[in-house]
């Protein structure tokens, strides 16, 4: 039976992202032709995105179009740039001593206390958000989400900033940051930085422990932000500080017991990449975005991390083998790992996004600021724009095979952003 | 009859002329002072603005082009750019933001664009009314430079000047061609402005809906299409008055004339394009012009084939009237770039033409031919489908 599961559900994964291809397509050429003329592209994926949706359930309409069913994969569905890989991306976490190589960054102990401190640039550049469909993005350096930073609690966050970009910018951070010059917007400290201006430098305390974000706080709003500039930062819990004060990372009131405290100290120690408890946890950032490529004001793709379906298609074994797709597949997990989500919403034009698990229930931890979650046995959590939180499952009782995830706004879903766990093991 | 010869009824004659125009003075006053439809008037007229075009000088600033149509004065009490409430000036309502009837306006916005994206344009009236514009592919507009006027007259000279002067070489060919022949070609250059006709009507209409409201741009389509028709037919009448008979190089200077008029609106079209920076003019599109408009060159000179040939200085002179005015057109278009205008110069420009093939068909009828003979039919024929398969080719 499973095989042909994991079949149905590529083919699914399929169909969606040709007819979003398609869809898309169709409209990007009227603008080509609007602006040059002659050297008009077709509309290569057109005739097999409708072939497949006529297909329905069976394929058979599918036959006369050349298709032999609608269980078919083509190359059409593979990324071709890869500057940029959400795979990598899922799980790449700049600590200042290791992380991306195109991020320069160091750590130094500095009057008793650690500084994490990365370099940081903007500019325009091109993201590639479904196969074959570039999106013209500005980005800090040169990826979209941005960076992911990670910090431990009480550290300092230490950003240089060069904007090489001919608008200008800033770095807005979503953190407890006690010095208006450092909070990243135009009408405060350096205001929004301008390409001849020489690199500034923001300094942030990482406080609170939790899941957050930084974003470019320049005007128009809308455009720097569904333009690509924003990243997670993600603050580790200090295991000391919660020993010191339990208080701050849980909502309850009653009495604190030792058990208490140490359960805390524990929670704080798993989630602190420093501490060896940490890597017991499979740990992953996904950023929930949106893109608007033709200016109507709403959203043609949407993804988990830049790219529509990048971790969908799927036709596997269950053991961690794919066929069918290099740049697109589902994300491995074993099953007796506890997995960890990073989730950051920052789609534009739309109000809320959301993330739903399928066969599974998870504890969620609004902005990733306590250490018990805020919500319990839950499978669909919402968020407006900027909201995070920290999302705990695990598929210790399933058995081998594709678990879906995905937003469950089903408009979302069918436009990019559904993806899936291959559970293995 | 009455008697005309000085009074009737016993008063001079321009009182009674001037009578009825006094009457509707007493009325229209007495209308104004009593208000007698006082009880079924209700609420007023709606706002009307119409944002006729936007310019982007450069990439720091866009300038939106606004007229009040309606009845009353408008203020534009804010102004939104992507959805979001952005700083603008309002020039030329002498200091306020208040547009009254008719009047024109610029509106300022400092904003950072990016070439190639779109920009939604909303205005916010006082009593909350909302008029929008989306800046599609927003491109810099050049300005005027001299640079542009130059590079616009060498466009012209390319689209414009050089293939009608290639097209009228057929000439020595053509006078040796019988009778027959020449009839077919005259009827084919019939064809040919028939199809510019249609061409350049249906684009009027299209720019009409871009002229501003209280002067309506249909009937500025009907005053220029009929307009130019019976003054063309007047001066070939007047003509024909004096010289007994229409000549064939008077019928070439016809000729010459529409099709000049309708290279104006095609020059207009490029220059507001250009001044728009709405368009890439390619190597491609130029050769699409020229193949084009060498078929307008026979056209103008198929007249002179069957009588004497004239002095030379009159092949010059047809050459300019069609081809020249595409250059004009162009500075028109990047100078003053108005849907109005170009609405009228479409409009004249087929008013004209379809004036000359009245002059095509009569000229073969009196040289003897028929102008409906099976022959010259397929020539009218093929002379429209030459025009719609090198108008593929320049397809802006």
């Amino acid at each position: 039976m499973q095989p042909l599961d994991y079949e149905r559900a590529a083919a699914m994964t399929e169909t969606l992202q040709d007819q979003l291809v398609a869809a898309i397509e169709d409209d990007i050429d009227r603008r080509t032709i609007l602006k040059a003329i002659g050297g008009l592209t077709a509309a290569g994926g057109a005739v097999a995105g409708t072939a497949a949706g006529a297909g329905g359930h069976n394929g058979d309409g599918a036959g006369s179009y050349g298709f032999e069913d609608n269980g078919h994969f083509a190359e059409v569905g593979e990324y071709r740039d890869r500057s940029f890989d959400p795979h990598e991306f899922l799980t790449t976490f700049n600590t200042g001593r290791d992380g991306q190589d195109t991020v320069d960054q160091e750590v130094y102990e500095e009057d008793g206390r650690t500084v994490r401190h990365y370099q940081f640039t903007a500019a325009k550049t091109t993201v590639t958000i479904a196969p074959g469909i570039e999106f013209p993005a500005w980005a800090y350096n040169g990826q979209v989400p941005g960076p992911t930073l990670r910090a431990v609690e009480g550290d300092l966050i230490r950003v240089t900033f060069n904007n090489l970009h001919v608008h200008d910018h800033t770095i807005h951070p979503h953190l407890r940051n006690l010095n208006p010059a450092m909070d990243g917007i135009p009408s405060n400290g350096p205001g929004s930085i301008d390409a001849e201006e020489d690199p500034f430098t923001y300094e942030w305390i990482a406080q609170p422990a939790g899941c957050h974000l930084y974003h470019c706080h320049s005007l128009p709003l809308k455009a720097h932000l569904h333009r690509g500039l924003y990243g997670a930062i993600i603050v580790d819990p200090d295991p000391d500080r919660v020993r010191e004060h339990p208080r701050d990372y849980i909502n309850y009131h009653g009495p604190m017991t030792e058990d208490l405290r140490d359960s805390l100290v524990a929670r704080a120690k798993s989630r602190n990449h420093e501490a060896p408890e940490n890597d017991a946890v499979n740990e992953m950032v996904v950023v929930m975005n949106g893109f608007d490529t033709n200016f109507d004001g709403d959203n043609e793709v949407y993804a988990a991390n830049t790219r529509a379906f990048a971790y969908g298609l799927a036709d596997t074994d269950g053991e961690g083998s794919w066929s069918g797709g290099q740049t697109v597949h589902p994300i491995t997990v074993d099953k007796d790992t506890p997995q960890r989500i990073y989730l950051i919403n920052t789609t534009e034009f739309d109000p809320i996004n959301s993330f739903h698990s399928h066969s599974q229930f998870f504890d969620y931890y609004d902005h990733g600021t306590t250490l018990y979650p805020t919500h319990s046995t839950i499978d669909t959590i919402m968020q407006c724009q900027a909201q995070r939180g920290i999302v705990e499952l695990d598929y210790g009782d399933h058995q081998p095979g594709l678990y879906m995830f995905h937003a469950h706004q089903s408009e979302f879903a069918e436009l990019g952003w559904m993806s899936f766990f291959e559970v293995t093991g | 009859m009455a008697d005309t010869d000085d009074a009737s009824l016993g008063v001079p004659r321009w009182v009674t002329a001037v009578l009825p125009l006094m009457l509707l003075l007493v009325v229209v006053g007495l209308f104004l002072a009593t208000n007698p439809l006082a009880g079924v008037e209700s609420g007023s007229p709606l706002p009307d603005v119409a944002i006729t075009y936007v310019e982007v000088p450069n990439s720091d600033v866009m300038v939106v082009h606004v007229v009040n149509n309606g009845p009353e004065p408008v203020t534009i009490a804010q102004v939104l750019v992507d959805e979001a409430y952005w700083d603008f000036r309002i020039d030329g309502t002498g200091g306020d933001t208040t547009l009254a009837p008719r009047e024109q306006a610029r509106i300022v916005i400092p904003y950072h664009t990016t070439q190639g994206w779109d920009f939604d344009i909303t205005l916010i009236t006082g009593d909350g009314v909302t008029f929008h514009h989306t800046v599609v592919a927003a491109s810099p507009t050049p300005g005027l430079t001299v640079d542009l006027l130059e590079t616009l007259a060498l466009i012209g000279i390319f689209v414009g000047v050089i293939p009608v002067a290639l097209g009228m070489l057929w000439f020595p060919a053509m006078e040796s061609l019988s009778p027959r022949w020449v009839h077919a070609i005259l009827l084919f250059s019939a064809g040919i402005l028939a199809f510019l006709a249609f061409d350049a009507g249906f684009e009027a209409f299209e720019i009409a809906a871009d002229v501003p409201g209280f002067l309506d741009g249909r009937l500025v389509v009907v005053l220029g299409v009929l307009g130019a028709l019976l003054a063309v037919q007047a001066v070939s009448a007047w003509q024909e008055a004096g010289a007994g008979e229409t000549s064939g190089l008077w019928i070439a200077y016809l000729v010459a004339l529409g099709i000049g008029l309708h290279n104006l609106a095609e020059g207009l079209a490029i220059g507001s394009s250009f001044a728009l920076g709405r368009v890439a003019l390619g190597s491609f599109l130029v050769i699409g012009f020229m193949l084009h408009n060498v078929t307008e060159g026979p056209a103008v000179v198929a007249p002179l084939t069957r009588a004497e040939r004239p002095p030379t200085w009159h092949f010059l002179g047809l050459g300019v009237l069609a081809g020249a005015p595409v250059i004009v057109g162009g500075w028109i278009g990047a100078l003053a770039y108005s849907p109005t205008l170009g609405t009228l110069f479409l409009a004249i420009g087929v008013g004209a033409i379809i004036q000359v093939i009245w002059e095509l068909a009569k000229l073969v009828d009196r040289e003897g031919g028929t102008a409906t003979s099976a022959l010259n039919i397929v020539a009218f024929g093929v002379g429209i489908v030459v025009m719609y398969a090198t108008d593929i080719l320049v397809a802006i």
